[in-house]
C-alpha cells in the first residue's frame, strides 16, 4: 500500500465527512467567542500584568533609593534590586513585543520560529528570576523592612546573620536541583508545578532547542 | 459589514470548512478530550484573526495555515492546557457513527501520521487534501522543491512501513 493509493481512499473518505460531521454553531456565538481568550492572548495578558507590577517595583525602588541615597547600606541593596527589576522589565517588554508580532495566518515555518523564540526567552527569564531570587531575598528583606516599617535589618539581625543567609541562598540552589530530580515525578498530579519544574530544570528549554533543530531540518532541501 | 453579519459569515465559512478542523485535530491528537480542546483553540484563533482575513486568498488556505500553526503549538505545549471556550461536556464538532468508525485504510494513514513530527504531519495533510506543491510551499514557508523532496521521502517511508510483505 502506498501514499497515492491511500490518497484516493482519503478523498473518498473526505467526501463523506461533510455529511457526517456536525458543527455546533451555537457554540460559535459572538459573545462566547469574544469572552474566551486564546493561549497566546492569555500569555500576553499575563506578561502585561507582570510588566505593570515590575514597573511599579522599579518606581518604588527608585523612590527608596533617592530617599536613602546618603545611606550606602540601604542604597546599595536597593540599587541592586532596581537594576534586577529593570532587566526583568526589559525582558518582559521583549516577550510582549514578540507575542504581539505572532500572526497565525503567516507561513508555518516563520510563525513556529517566532513561537520557539518567545518560549526560549520566557524560560531563560524565568530561570534568571529564580536563580536571582535565591540571592536577592536578603537585599529585599533589608529594603522591605526599612521601606515598610522603618526598621534597620543590620541592627535587628546583625551583619553575620545576613551574610549567612546569602550563603544559605547559594546553598539552596543545588538542594532545589536535587529535590526536583528526586521528587520531580510526583509533580505529575500538579501540571503547573510540573511545567515550572521543567522550565527551571531545562527539559522545556531542551525541547524548544530540539524543535528549532527540527524546523531547520524541515526548511533544508537536502 | 456589521458585527452580526461578520459573525454569520464566520459561522458559515467554518461550517463549509469544518472538515479541515476535524482532520487537523485528528492528525495532532489521538485523545478525544485533546481533540475537543484543540478544535476550540483553533476556532477561537480563527475568530480572532478573521478581521484580518484577506478575501483574495482562499478561505481554506487561510484556515489551514491558522489551524496548523495552532495545532503545532498545541502539540508542543506542556500538559498545562486549560479549556478556553466551551464547557467540558459540549463538543464543537460532533461526528456520526459513520466517521467515528473509520475505514481501515484511514486508520492506517492516521497511524502513519501519528509517527511523524508536527511539521511533516501538516505537510502530509495538505498533500492528501490535494494542494499543489506550490500551495503547500506557500503555506509552510518552505521551497517548492523542498516540498517535492519531502513528499517523495514520505512515500518511501510509507512503503517501507506498510509495503506488501516480501514473498518467501
Amino acid at each position: 500500500m502506498d501514499l497515492d493509493e491511500l490518497k484516493t481512499k482519503w478523498t473518498e473518505y473526505d467526501r463523506k465527512l461533510d455529511a457526517s460531521l456536525e458543527l455546533n454553531r451555537q457554540l460559535l456565538g459572538e459573545a462566547r467567542l469574544n469572552r474566551a481568550k486564546t493561549a497566546l492572548q492569555r500569555l500576553t495578558l499575563g506578561l502585561g500584568l507582570e510588566a505593570v507590577l515590575t514597573f511599579v517595583a522599579i518606581a518604588a525602588l527608585g523612590d527608596f533609593l533617592y530617599t536613602n541615597r546618603s545611606l550606602p547600606r540601604f542604597a546599595f541593596p536597593a540599587a541592586a534590586l532596581d537594576l534586577c527589576a529593570i532587566v526583568i522589565f526589559i525582558a518582559l517588554i521583549r516577550q510582549i513585543t514578540l507575542a504581539m508580532q505572532i500572526d497565525y495566518g503567516k507561513p508555518i515555518a516563520v510563525i513556529q520560529k517566532q513561537i520557539v523564540e518567545l518560549q526560549r526567552l520566557r524560560i531563560r527569564s524565568l530561570q534568571g528570576i529564580f536563580l536571582g531570587a535565591t540571592l536577592a531575598w536578603i537585599p529585599l528583606l533589608i529594603v522591605a523592612f526599612k521601606g515598610l516599617f522603618g526598621l534597620d535589618t543590620y541592627r535587628l539581625f546583625g551583619a553575620a546573620w545576613l551574610s549567612a543567609n546569602v550563603l544559605l541562598g547559594l546553598a539552596i540552589i543545588p538542594l532545589a536541583i536535587w529535590m526536583s530530580k528526586r521528587f520531580g515525578d510526583r509533580l505529575g498530579r500538579f501540571p503547573l508545578m510540573q511545567r515550572l519544574r521543567n522550565d527551571l530544570m531545562g527539559p522545556n528549554l531542551n525541547a524548544a532547542v530540539g524543535f528549532l533543530a527540527i524546523l531547520s531540518e524541515f526548511e533544508d532541501v537536502n | 459589514m456589521t458585527k452580526p453579519e461578520l459573525q454569520e459569515r464566520f459561522q458559515t465559512l467554518i461550517e463549509e470548512h469544518k472538515k479541515i478542523l476535524y482532520k487537523v485535530c485528528n492528525a495532532y491528537c489521538r485523545n478525544r478530550d485533546d481533540r475537543d480542546d484543540l478544535a476550540q483553540e483553533i476556532a477561537l484563533q480563527l475568530w480572532r484573526s478573521f478581521g484580518t482575513f484577506d478575501a483574495r486568498v482562499r478561505f481554506s488556505t487561510w484556515m489551514y495555515r491558522i489551524a496548523l500553526n495552532v495545532a503545532i503549538s498545541f502539540y508542543r505545549r506542556e500538559s498545562t492546557r486549560t479549556r478556553s471556550l466551551l464547557p467540558a461536556d459540549i463538543c464543537l464538532l460532533e461526528e456520526s457513527a459513520a466517521t467515528a468508525s473509520q475505514p481501515e485504510e484511514i486508520l492506517l494513514l492516521y497511524q502513519f501520521i501519528e509517527g511523524l513530527d508536527p511539521l511533516n504531519k501538516g505537510l502530509i495533510l495538505l498533500y492528501l487534501d490535494g494542494y499543489s506543491y506550490r500551495e503547500i510551499a506557500d503555506m509552510l514557508g518552505i521551497r517548492e522543491t523542498n516540498v517535492a523532496t519531502k513528499i517523495s521521502r514520505l512515500k518511501q517511508t510509507m512503503k517501507q512501513k506498510f509495503g506488501e510483505p516480501t514473498q518467501a
